[in-house]
């Protein structure tokens, strides 16, 4: 077994008074693919935010490479670039060029040589097929242009571990391919991921492990194929079965 | 060419005069700019605050100055401080001290507006990439609501330069009061007169605004976000 | 407008009043707002309000020089107090303010003397009077209001002190109201009413200018006068004023005064009904 990158022990969240993760534990090697799947406000993406330091916890730990996350710590920010998110809504910098987006963080933040990050920039948008488009500004591209480039400003940090929060759930249809086959290209180099996804497919193709949450707790964990075609749990049975139809066709009425 | 009453305006000393009740009301609204935009920053920063006395207390001045209007305050600037405290300011000095506080109380909405016009997801991107709460603000948010602020402040400019013709109601003699006395200094020799200063009054207030409408046009193309 | 100003003013008052509260009554103790003769001396400036852009009583020249009837005699009561005058711009709806905050020492701005001002600011010795005037067409002058026929209207300014002795003294008289001095006088030329009622400065200066028309009865009900105003209370300086008045009695001043500013106006004819000299109203 590889190293462990990421440990989540036993975390509690809470908003009020409502328990959104009640107890949850994992591990994330490096090199591993893992795909978070449940229905709507299961705490999905609550637990994505609590990893990123978004949200703070009120139990339990979230540990990277042996460092403990917390909001409130001052070396937070080291602890983040070690961290890359991509958010469901289009969040790239309106007042920044597609290159400017990309490198602005790298500049600034990690203080690297603007020179080499720019040429790293540009190698990675040409891996997502947006070279001509660095000079570009966010509102001349397409949604699923948009989440390619904010994909890229996550890699272009270089960072251990990356997260994306359902980054296909606002695009149009047709532009959720051109994504999805980015994120497969980076799963297939070796990067280590957190996926949040309602495409049921894709994330059988891409996951090592697949993890299904409902309320607040893990309710099944395991392997792509045994998880899709002999989910263990009623519950688990019953959300896959929302992504079936039925043929209707020939039916009597 | 029918008679604009023209001749009038090249009476004398009347155009250096009106060009004079120009730099009187220039004066006075520019000064007023050049204080209120960055008080007006502070307080509209200070109003998206989390705290409920400031933003109760700042709530209430920004009423309080929008509900009156101008001419109430200018009364109760230059005479009213005299009557209550004995204090004797000019009128000038009245009139800027007014524009002052219209123009902060308004500048620090537009600020407040497009502070929590920017979506909470900047934020939350800029931190996911490492940004600090100072950097945040510096690369990512003060920016944006400078962009979306350009247009807007500018329009505030140009209105508070027009709002300038009150001031002749407490004696501060403007670029429209010394159009008035020419016109009625002439009325038996010109009666057209009115006419013809009322346009040059026209074209001295465009000449003043124009530029900046045009900067506010150009800043907003090429920054639309 | 006046309308709109008297509201404003009475919001500035009220919010004054509210904002000082007791205070005000310590600033009285304490001090005067006005200057006595002796402080405006010493200073070696008078403060006058004067009207700008009321052409022929106040207004300013093409050379930025102040003018008029009213102007002339300020320059004279300055040079005979031996102290510098400096003009200060008012408007009619401003005049009582300036003096209540001591803002000018005197105003001489065509300042009509009612007892409600009078409460309010002391006035000085008459320089002029002022009635209401009626002009009419020369087809049918109207040179009386006693035989007034039923049909007929007369045209008068809404606010006007004529549309408020018109309806106080004669309430038969059918009143046509026009908001500004343009609609009235259009009114006039068209013959929607048979005379228009106004100060008489105003009319004797219309018919002057405009030929066909007549001011058939040039004074119409109480005389009112003009006189020059200082802060309740100015004792010293409202002294000093009418000392002035009576003394400039002898030299004619005020003629000559009428003669240098008001004759291109209102000509020879109502020298007399018009002026008011050494403070003696006939």
């Amino acid at each position: 077994m590889k190293d462990i990158l990421l440990k989540v022990d036993n975390i509690i969240k809470r908003f009020d008074n409502n328990t959104v993760l009640n107890g949850i534990s994992f591990d994330v090697h490096k090199g591993e693919v893992i795909v978070v799947v449940g229905p709507s406000g299961c705490g999905k993406s609550t637990l994505l935010r609590c990893i990123n330091a978004l949200e703070p916890i009120q139990g339990g730990s979230i540990t990277l490479e042996g460092e403990t996350i917390n909001p409130a710590d001052k070396n937070l920010t080291a602890l983040r670039q070690k961290v890359g998110m991509v958010f469901q809504s289009y969040d790239l910098f309106p007042h920044l060029s597609v290159l400017r987006n990309i490198t602005i963080a790298p500049e600034k933040v990690q203080k690297r040589n603007p020179k080499e990050v720019e040429k790293e920039a540009l190698a990675l948008l040409e891996r997502v097929g947006l070279r001509d488009r660095a000079n570009s500004f966010p509102r001349e591209l397409s949604g699923g242009q948009k989440q390619r480039v904010a994909i890229v400003r996550a890699l272009c940090m270089n960072p251990d571990l990356l997260l994306f929060d359902e980054v296909t759930a606002a695009l149009d249809p047709e532009m959720v391919r051109e994504v999805l086959d980015v994120m497969l290209n980076l799963a297939a180099s070796g990067r280590t991921m957190i996926i949040v996804t309602h495409e049921m497919q894709f994330a059988k193709a891409i996951a090592d492990r697949v993890i299904f949450l409902d309320a607040g707790q893990i309710v099944e964990e395991g392997d792509p194929i045994s998880f899709f075609e002999h989910p263990q749990t009623d519950r688990a049975q019953k959300f896959l079965n929302t992504f079936e139809f039925e043929s209707v066709k020939n039916h009597e009425k | 060419m029918p008679d604009l009453g023209l001749d009038v305006l090249l009476k004398g000393k009347n155009l250096a005069r009106l060009l004079g009740g120009l730099g009187v009301a220039m004066r006075i609204s520019m000064i007023a700019v050049v204080i209120s935009i960055p008080l007006g920053i502070i307080l509209g920063a200070l109003m998206t605050w989390k705290n409920p006395v400031i933003k109760a207390i700042l709530r209430v001045y920004l009423e309080v100055i929008r509900i009156m209007p101008q001419m109430v305050l200018l009364f109760l600037f230059y005479f009213g401080t005299t009557r209550a405290f004995g204090i004797d300011i000019s009128g000038e000095m009245a009139s800027i001290v007014v524009f002052t506080l219209w123009g902060t109380a308004e500048m620090s909405d537009l600020v407040r507006g497009a502070l929590i016009a920017i979506p909470v997801h900047q934020y939350e991107s800029a931190e996911a990439l490492g940004f600090n709460r100072m950097q945040t603000y510096r690369y990512i948010i003060i920016p944006q609501t400078v962009r979306r602020l350009i247009p807007l402040s500018i329009n505030l400019i140009t209105r508070m330069i027009k709002t300038t013709s009150l001031i002749l109601m407490i004696g501060v003699v403007e670029v429209l009061k010394v159009g008035q006395q020419i016109i009625e200094a002439n009325r038996m020799v010109s009666p057209n007169a009115a006419f013809g200063i009322y346009l040059a009054i026209f074209m001295l207030y465009f000449f003043a605004c124009w530029p900046i409408s045009m900067l506010a046009r150009y800043l907003e193309n090429r920054w639309r976000v | 407008m006046k309308r709109i100003v008297t509201i404003i003013l009475t919001a500035v008052l009220a919010l004054a009043l509210a904002a000082c509260g007791s205070k005000s009554s310590d600033s009285s103790t304490t001090g005067t707002v006005y200057r006595t003769l002796d402080q405006i001396k010493e200073d070696g400036t008078i403060n006058i309000g004067v009207f700008s852009d009321k052409n022929p009583f106040g207004y300013v020249d093409e050379n930025g020089d102040y003018q008029g009837y009213d102007v002339y005699f300020a320059a004279r009561l300055a040079k005979d107090l031996g102290v510098k005058v400096n003009y200060v711009s008012t408007e009619a709806a401003n005049r009582i303010e300036y003096l209540q905050t001591g803002k000018v020492d005197v105003i001489l701005a065509n300042f009509t003397v009612t007892e409600e001002r009078a409460e309010e600011v002391d006035f000085a010795l008459p320089y002029m009077n002022v009635a209401l005037g009626v002009v009419s067409p020369d087809a049918n002058v109207i040179k009386s209001l006693d035989d007034w026929k039923a049909e007929d209207e007369m045209i008068v300014i809404s606010g006007t002190t004529a549309e408020t002795y018109l309806t106080a003294n004669y309430p038969d008289i059918k009143l046509q109201k026009y908001d500004t001095y343009a609609n009235a006088k259009n009114a006039l030329e068209n013959g929607n009413g048979v005379a228009w009622a106004n100060d008489n400065t105003e009319v004797i200066a219309f018919a002057l200018q405009n030929k066909g028309y007549t001011v058939g009865i040039p004074e119409l009900g109480s005389k009112d006068t003009i006189a020059p105003a200082v802060s309740k209370g100015n004792t010293t300086l409202l002294e000093a004023i009418n000392n002035e008045i009576k003394s400039l009695k002898d030299e004619k001043f005020f003629h000559k005064d009428y003669e240098a500013t008001l004759l291109d106006t209102y000509g020879k004819d109502y020298e007399e009904s018009l002026v008011v000299e050494g403070g003696e109203v006939k």
